[in-house]
């Protein structure tokens, strides 16, 4: 597979970016100002993807980096300062989501237990086939809060299993099932069937 | 791992090769499969058209997903880009702000409120007793209604600490610093009394015989309860009827329905109740919240009377005020000291004296006979209820407590911004919570009460009922937010929700002030805005305390085969 996770929009050097925040961390406003011009565009496009609205990730994007002021103490300059923004953007956008569609996510919890239909596999591969990134972009607003994050921590942030249950606050050994699910909410969204419809019948 | 489904399925019991279920050919597509699993999917693929097919087809619904998603469709909106230069002014502007809205609060709540207050209660007899007093030198943080004078200091107090938090609280976790504070109240409020042993006596009738010298205080609770011998040390008592006919060198502290004192007690009395008689002595001062209270011809309380609610007779003689809120004094006796009444008559009979100020303030004017010897005239003020609405004083205090009251939800929004914004979400579903609110609002003081009733469960019941005052005075802040919520829309921003809480508040206030006035529509719609704000914060409470879904219930597929 190649190299999914996003780098900032202009890409800065590692060495660049742990100085910055360094600079950050000691209360320099303007390494602040670096950080945030580096960062920000690839934040908003992971916002854009886990949240319904623009407005919402609009919002989202700035609250991470009011965040990220209280948080920085909190980095570990060892790991990928990158992996670790993602990873505060996806507790942050989660925890929205999940303040917002708890109700909703009741009423449809009997649709987590319907058996998933096996796919046809020549189907399945017309059907990806034929279908754009902007389809999948629009296909991708109409899934659950859970599907449509699992796919943007796996495909956009590039997070591993671990990672993503963390984040998700699932199993581990259930990553591979939601993400599944998922994907059959998104084929279903590209058919123009309702997506809630997508645990089918076997 | 542990897959859910069979990796791969070995030839069926028909001799016929099943296919490689979705999942399994996921994880292997993402390189999750271990390293023996993985060589077995790969066999079988090379074997089976159809699941190479699967595996193809999941492969490049990867790849789109991930194209999808990395594509830049759309520039940085220029709010974001602007953002950094913006927040950094806006936090100089917040911070000034901030900083003159708590200084008035502050000033306004503790010069204009606190203080004058303080120096009256102090006047009519509560004595002087400070916080610091209280919980350092005397050991206990509840010692009777003494405690009511640091009420308005507590909650001063509370203001300024909680502000001390937020500022320190990059240097304090929060979830610690919490914990400190509600531990050190719960110490407080659980701490023994301090003098002495402390004796428990519950029975149908409780009671300390005429022989009897008890040494420290006693704890007496019963249907019938009667003191005739000697309490060196305070008397708490809780019953329907209570005799104190002997002495008591401390105070007494209790809740009844009738009390007479034909003894002697030569410290305060301090009860709730129906009626009091007073017959014997009170060396100290009276404070009852109650129907009635009578000090007869032979009766005398040597300190002031403060009473809270219906009528208040002194046939005998109080050594110094008299300090009434509730329906009606009469003086037949003699009231050494001043009277200070808000109810509704004052009459003072012939045989009457009063030695100070008389300052009544009711529906109409005091009934003094003739006869009686008064130091100075009554000092009358008619109490027209329309009147404090229409003076610019009452507009001008409705202003400082908007301030006060949104100081009060800044420093709440920013020590505990979840549990703010859940109470606010909670709030905006509106019927759940004036449901919930009916029931709390008038629910908890009851509880609290009948917990109070078994003398253990008086720290559980006050905390209680300390909270739900609490939270009566965040119910307003409550809707506020919701209403500002609706007007500019939900934000997830702690200053945004502030500025909403703010101006939300502003117009419940503003829209709420030319009702206040109306009697029963006022009264209605200020009960409809506190039970829909503590109906939200109960909502809010009780979904915490639910236990959280987590992802074990979640369905697991089913391979099918072809």
């Amino acid at each position: 597979m190649e190299p999914l996770r996003p780098g900032p929009m202009s890409v800065p050097g590692m060495t660049e970016t742990t100085e910055a925040v360094a600079r950050a961390r000691a209360g320099d406003a303007d390494a602040w100002g670096e950080l945030y011009r580096d960062f920000a565009p690839a934040i908003f496009r992971f916002c854009r993807r886990a949240l319904p609205t623009r407005e919402d990730a609009e919002d989202a994007t700035m609250e991470i980096f009011m965040k990220l002021r209280d948080k920085l103490s909190q980095y570990d300059e060892t790991r990928s300062f990158s992996a670790w923004l993602y990873r505060v953007a996806a507790n942050h956008c989660w925890d929205i989501l999940r303040r917002r569609k708890i109700r909703q996510d009741k009423e449809t919890e009997d649709v987590e237990d319907v058996p998933l239909e096996h796919p046809d596999p020549s189907q399945l591969d017309k059907l990806i086939e034929q279908k754009t990134s902007e389809e999948v972009r629009h296909a991708l607003q109409k899934l659950g809060a859970r599907a449509r994050m699992a796919l943007v921590l796996r495909y956009y942030s590039d997070m591993s299993y671990d990672e993503i249950a963390d984040a998700l606050g699932v199993r581990r050994a259930f990553v591979g099932v939601v993400l599944l699910r998922a994907r059959h909410e998104l084929r279903q969204a590209l058919e123009g069937k309702s997506a809630l419809a997508a645990g089918g019948t076997s | 791992m542990s897959e859910p489904a069979n990796p791969v399925s070995p030839e069926g019991p028909g001799g016929t090769l099943d296919h490689l279920d979705e999942i399994t050919c996921l994880l292997y597509a993402e390189r999750q499969l271990d390293r023996a699993r993985a060589q077995a999917v790969s066999a079988h693929a090379q074997d089976c058209a159809a699941c190479r097919t699967l595996l193809k087809a999941l492969e490049r619904e990867s790849r789109l997903l991930t194209r999808a998603m990395l594509e830049e469709d759309e520039p940085l909106p220029s709010r974001l880009a602007e953002f950094q230069e913006r927040a950094r002014k806006s936090h100089q502007w917040i911070s000034g702000l901030i900083f003159g809205l708590a200084a008035t609060g502050v000033y306004a709540l503790y010069t204009n409120f606190v203080e004058p207050w303080q120096q009256r209660l102090e006047q009519a007899g509560f004595g002087g007793t400070s916080l610091l007093s209280l919980l350092v030198f005397q050991g206990a943080f509840w010692k009777g209604w003494q405690s009511v004078i640091t009420l308005l200091e507590v909650l001063a107090m509370l203001t300024v600490a909680g502000f001390g938090l937020v500022i320190f609280r990059r240097r304090l976790r929060r979830g610690s610093a919490l914990a400190l504070v509600l531990a050190g109240l719960c110490a407080a409020l659980v701490l023994p009394p301090p003098a002495g042993a402390t004796e428990f006596r519950k029975a149908q009738t409780a009671e300390v015989k005429q022989e009897e010298t008890i040494k420290g205080d006693i704890y007496l609770s019963g249907e019938r309860v009667r003191v005739e011998g000697t309490v060196d040390g305070d008397v708490y008592v809780l019953g329907k009827d209570i005799d104190i006919d002997g002495h008591v060198t401390g105070d007494v502290i209790g809740g009844c329905q009738s009390m007479r004192i034909r003894g002697r007690v030569d410290g305060n009395l301090r009860s709730a109740g129906n009626t009091g008689i007073i017959s014997g002595s009170v060396g100290k001062n009276v404070t009852w919240f109650g129907d009635s209270v009578t000090v007869d011809s032979a009766g005398k309380v040597a300190g002031t009377v403060s009473m809270f609610g219906g009528n208040l007779a002194i046939d005998g003689q109080v050594g110094r005020d008299i300090l009434f809120f509730g329906h009606e004094v009469g003086v037949n006796g003699a009231v050494l000291g001043s009277i200070w009444e808000r109810g509704d008559s004052l009459i003072i009979a012939s045989t009457g004296q009063v030695g100070g100020r008389i300052q009544f303030k009711g529906e109409q004017q005091a009934n003094v006979s003739p006869g009686a010897k008064l130091a100075s005239p009554v000092e009358f003020t008619q109490r027209e209820r329309r009147s404090e609405y229409s003076t610019g004083h009452y507009y001008v205090w409705r202003i400082i407590w908007t301030a006060a009251f949104i100081l009060l939800g800044l420093v709440l929004f920013l020590l505990l911004p979840k549990f703010a914004s859940e109470s606010v979400a909670a709030g905006e579903r509106v019927g759940a919570p004036i449901g919930l609110g009916v029931l709390v609002f008038f629910g908890v003081p009851i509880a609290a009460i009948l917990a109070c009733i078994t003398v253990v469960g008086i720290p559980l019941g006050l905390l209680t009922l300390g909270l739900w005052f609490f939270a009566i005075n965040c119910a307003e802040l409550v809707v506020g937010t919701v209403v500002g919520n609706w007007i500019f829309g939900r934000t997830t921003d702690v200053w945004g929700q502030i500025g909403r809480m703010a101006a939300g508040f502003v117009i419940v206030r503003i829209v709420y002030t030319p009702i206040a006035p109306l009697h029963v529509i006022g009264a209605l719609v200020g009960l409809g805005i506190w039970m829909w704000g503590i109906g939200a914060i109960s909502l809010a409470l009780y979904k915490r305390l639910q236990p959280k879904v987590t992802g074990s219930s979640m369905g697991v597929p089913v391979a099918a085969t072809s």
